[in-house]
């Protein structure tokens, strides 16, 4: 349409990205690595296969749930109520008979709570402008009283073996689900970077405004963002609960900010509009593999709290350093 | 009172000033000019000790200085009046005015009785009735500039420096705050002023210094140039180079027509028409309401009322989705916050009003978006490595290119770019008026929103002037100058010129 060729071209002049930004995001990897070996020279026993494959089952739920997390923080959000829909999700795998056969609707009954929660939250941080906090620690609570009642403060009942089958146990050392995770991730990560939708996420989570003006429903996509976040906790509960067994009112309790702190250390940046699904997860197994290790070292388990805090102010000085 | 010599600054890569030499005597009023980028803000800043030069020498009452933050030149008696306040908008004037200051009395706390008369005392001294127990919100811009200004009395300063201080303010107030800047500079204060309108500085200033790419170009009294000798040093060049030829009004059929919009409290019963092949420039002050009437217009605003045609068909206020489709594109005024996608890449900001066209089947097509991101990037020639680079990491100029890119992709009737050249150097500035005239000649229908009269005066076809949310006039072909645009802008004789 245009066509200019009165002018000699600009220069293409532009400074060169240093060499430390160009390879940042290899640090977590690395340092996801030198973690393992490290931890494997101290103590032999942290490398052996039932370890290997314990820690494997601990990162699918915890990964599950950073998933839909991710989604949220691209988006300027975060969400709370992923412990209370997972919770949740868990009450409901029991209240059924306890057979193979409810598997079904068990999976629709906690998925579709997961969902409702979300659909609540991204109605209430865009229509309402309720800041995510407040929005998503409201739904947290609330879930919990909807689900103490249904509970009586007692749950009970048994988990389907089905569930309890994905949520424990292992073929050849590889528990089942981390297959449940491995298929979400690809999923919901080819989503958010090769899709339209995903190219939304990012442009509504960088910019609100720009997102508009540029013809996007930035509300339409930051509820989907909640509302993914919401199944993936659900589905996350429902590994857990197998994985558990037995079934209390606290079922996930701490996922929460375990998930949040998995994603921002795995680059996926509070403010919105930065990092990605690979990231998060890789962060997830760093927090895994942190927490094992204080346990196998037979280090007092109040360690893995302050090591938590620790690893929280590490990872955002380093990204907040790269985002300059 | 202050003299600069040799002063160089550099930025990662880009050098802002280069040896240039200014001084200031006390007691005068010195207008400093130049296009955006040309070092003004990096030469206030550097006076201001917000910036240490990396070469040169600041000497200021006699004595060589070296500023190492704001509060050493503060304390010397320099003050500065930025275009954006600093001001909390939820503490009194006299808070603000004496913020750092504090007037203490017993156990250190703050006596507030003594604050609010001393407050009192600066605010007459100036000549201005603000009850300094009033909420700085609640105040008029006009008056929030005074209490800027009193921020300044509470030293005893010496060198006052306003940065735009008129962007913000009506004609009638402009004249109230030159009234007290003369008497100022009666007291011996020395006052650096720097603006975009002639007008004023003729009216205002005894000498004026001209910067241009970060040099120094020239000083001169007043009375030794006028008008046009002014902008040539200003822009470098002759204006004939800078602006392509007119096409001239007559011919094209209306493609959008608006009218009776009205925005809550910003924009009332306005109306215009957009011709194809033609570029109509939205003018008046800054906060009459222009961007806010684009805004509506395209559906980034909600509108209280108002109905815009397309092509002769009636299709009431649209959203921006809509606006996208049938054919409009909005170029922002301010990119970063609202233009560009800062965190993605070229590629990803060119097509992002376009999703459509790299999109098959849910999945965006890499391949065919680097493509089209390749084949802007020489189009408008945006220096880049190419179309994986990040925009953050770009200029200014450049970014505007790929805005512009992205919109005329899909703008096939009416663009509209709001100072589109703001904070783009001369050479970009030239090509980006070059692709909007192609933009016209190819039937497009641009609105140009420009604070800067050269601006409009040499590219618009036709002049939409604005006043305090209402359209207060328009002006085509020959009719268009500096002069009748600023009449009509404030309505208010003295600042619409008679100099030469």
């Amino acid at each position: 349409m245009v066509d200019l060729v009165q002018s000699k071209p600009a220069a293409a002049t532009e400074p060169k990205r240093s060499l430390t930004s160009r390879f940042s995001h290899l640090a977590l990897p690395v340092f996801l690595i030198l973690l393992i070996v490290i931890s494997g020279l101290v103590s032999p026993a942290f490398l052996s296969g039932s370890n290997i494959s314990n820690m494997l089952l601990q990162v699918a739920p915890l990964g599950i749930v950073v998933i839909g997390q991710a989604y949220v923080i691209i988006l300027r959000g975060l969400d709370l109520s992923v412990s209370s829909v997972m919770a949740t999700s868990a009450v409901i795998a029991t209240s059924f008979s306890g057979q193979n056969g409810d598997v079904l609707p068990i999976l629709l009954v906690a998925v579709g709570i997961g969902v409702a929660t979300g659909i609540v939250n991204g109605l209430l941080v865009t229509k309402r402008s309720v800041s995510p906090f407040l929005a998503t620690l409201a739904t947290m609570i609330v879930l919990q009283g909807f689900r103490f009642a249904y509970t009586q403060g007692a749950p009970s009942g048994n988990v389907p073996p089905l569930f309890r089958a994905i949520g424990s146990a292992t073929w050849n050392g590889i528990p089942y689900n981390i297959l449940v995770l491995i298929v979400l991730a690809v999923v919901f990560g080819l989503l958010l970077a090769r899709s339209r939708f995903g190219r939304e996420v990012y442009i509504t989570g960088g910019n609100p405004t720009t997102a508009r003006l540029l013809g996007i429903n930035a509300d339409r996509v930051t509820i989907i963002g909640y509302v993914i976040s919401g199944a993936m906790a659900a589905i996350a509960g429902l590994v857990l609960s197998g994985y558990v067994g037995i079934v209390d009112n606290w079922v996930g309790r701490g996922f929460e900010l375990d998930s949040i702190v998995a994603a921002v250390m795995g680059g996926i940046s509070l403010s919105g509009g930065r990092g990605g699904i690979v990231g998060g997860l890789l962060g997830a197994a760093v927090l895994v593999v942190v927490f094992n290790a204080v346990l196998l070292f037979g280090l007092p388990v109040q360690l893995q709290i302050i090591i938590k805090g620790v690893v929280i102010v590490v990872a955002a000085a380093f990204y907040v350093r790269r985002s300059r | 009172m202050l003299k600069l010599t040799g002063i160089s600054k550099g930025f990662a890569g880009v050098q802002a000033l280069s040896g240039i030499n200014f001084d200031v005597r006390a007691g005068e009023i010195h207008a400093l000019v130049g296009e955006n980028g040309a070092g003004k803000s990096t030469t206030i800043k550097i006076i201001a000790g917000a910036l240490q030069p990396d070469a040169g020498e600041i000497a200021f009452d006699g004595k060589v200085v070296s500023w190492s933050g704001p509060a050493d030149a503060k304390a010397a008696g320099i003050h500065v009046i930025y275009q954006e306040f600093v001001l909390f908008p939820h503490l009194t004037v006299a808070e603000n005015i004496f913020l750092g200051h504090e007037r203490r009395g017993r156990f250190g706390l703050i006596d507030h009785d003594r604050t609010r008369r001393d407050a009192a005392d600066l605010l007459q001294r100036l000549g201005v009735a603000i009850d300094p127990d009033k909420i700085v919100s609640e105040l008029t811009v006009a008056d929030q500039q005074m209490v800027e200004i009193s921020k300044a009395l509470v030293h005893k300063v010496k060198l006052l420096i306003l940065d735009e201080p008129t962007a913000v303010i009506s004609g009638r107030e402009a004249d109230l705050l030159f009234a007290r800047l003369a008497a100022l500079k009666a007291e011996g204060v020395a006052i650096v002023y720097v603006s975009h309108r002639l007008e004023e500085i003729f009216q205002i200033a005894d000498r004026v210094t001209v910067f241009k790419d970060g040099a120094h170009v020239a000083t001169t009294d007043i009375g030794d140039v006028n008008r046009e000798r002014l902008i040539s040093l200003m822009v470098g060049r002759d204006l004939k180079d800078i602006f392509p030829p007119k096409r001239g009004t007559g011919g094209g059929k209306v493609t959008l027509k608006a009218e009776n919009v009205s925005v809550a409290g910003r924009v009332r019963n306005a109306s215009l028409e957009l011709r194809a092949g033609e570029i109509t420039a939205l003018a008046g002050m800054v906060g009459a309401g222009r961007t806010e009437f684009a805004m509506a217009i395209f559906g980034g605003l909600p509108a209280s009322s108002g109905t815009v045609w397309i092509d002769g068909e009636q299709v009431g206020m649209l959203s921006p989705a809509q606006s996208i489709r049938r054919g409009m594109g909005f170029v922002t005024e301010d990119r970063k916050g609202q233009g560009l996608a800062m965190l993605l890449d070229v590629a990803a900001n060119v097509t992002a009003a376009d999703l459509d066209a790299v999109t098959r089947r849910g999945v965006i097509d890499r391949r065919r978006e680097n493509q089209i991101a390749r084949e802007e990037i020489e189009k408008y020639r945006i220096a880049c490595r190419g179309p994986s680079t990040p925009v953050a990491t770009m200029s200014g100029g450049n970014q505007q290119k790929v805005i512009v890119a992205r919109w005329a992709r899909t703008s096939r009737k009416v663009l509209v770019l709001d100072e589109p050249t703001r904070g783009v150097d001369v050479g970009a500035k030239t090509e980006i008026y070059r692709i909007m005239r192609q933009l016209a000649d190819d039937g497009i229908a641009l609105l140009m929103i420009s604070s800067e009269l050269p601006e409009v005066v040499g590219m618009a076809d036709r002049v939409v002037v604005m006043r305090e949310g209402v359209v207060s006039g328009e002006l085509a072909g020959a009719a268009i100058n500096e002069a009748a645009i600023m009449r009509l802008a404030t309505q208010h004789p003295s600042a619409a010129g008679s100099h030469p």
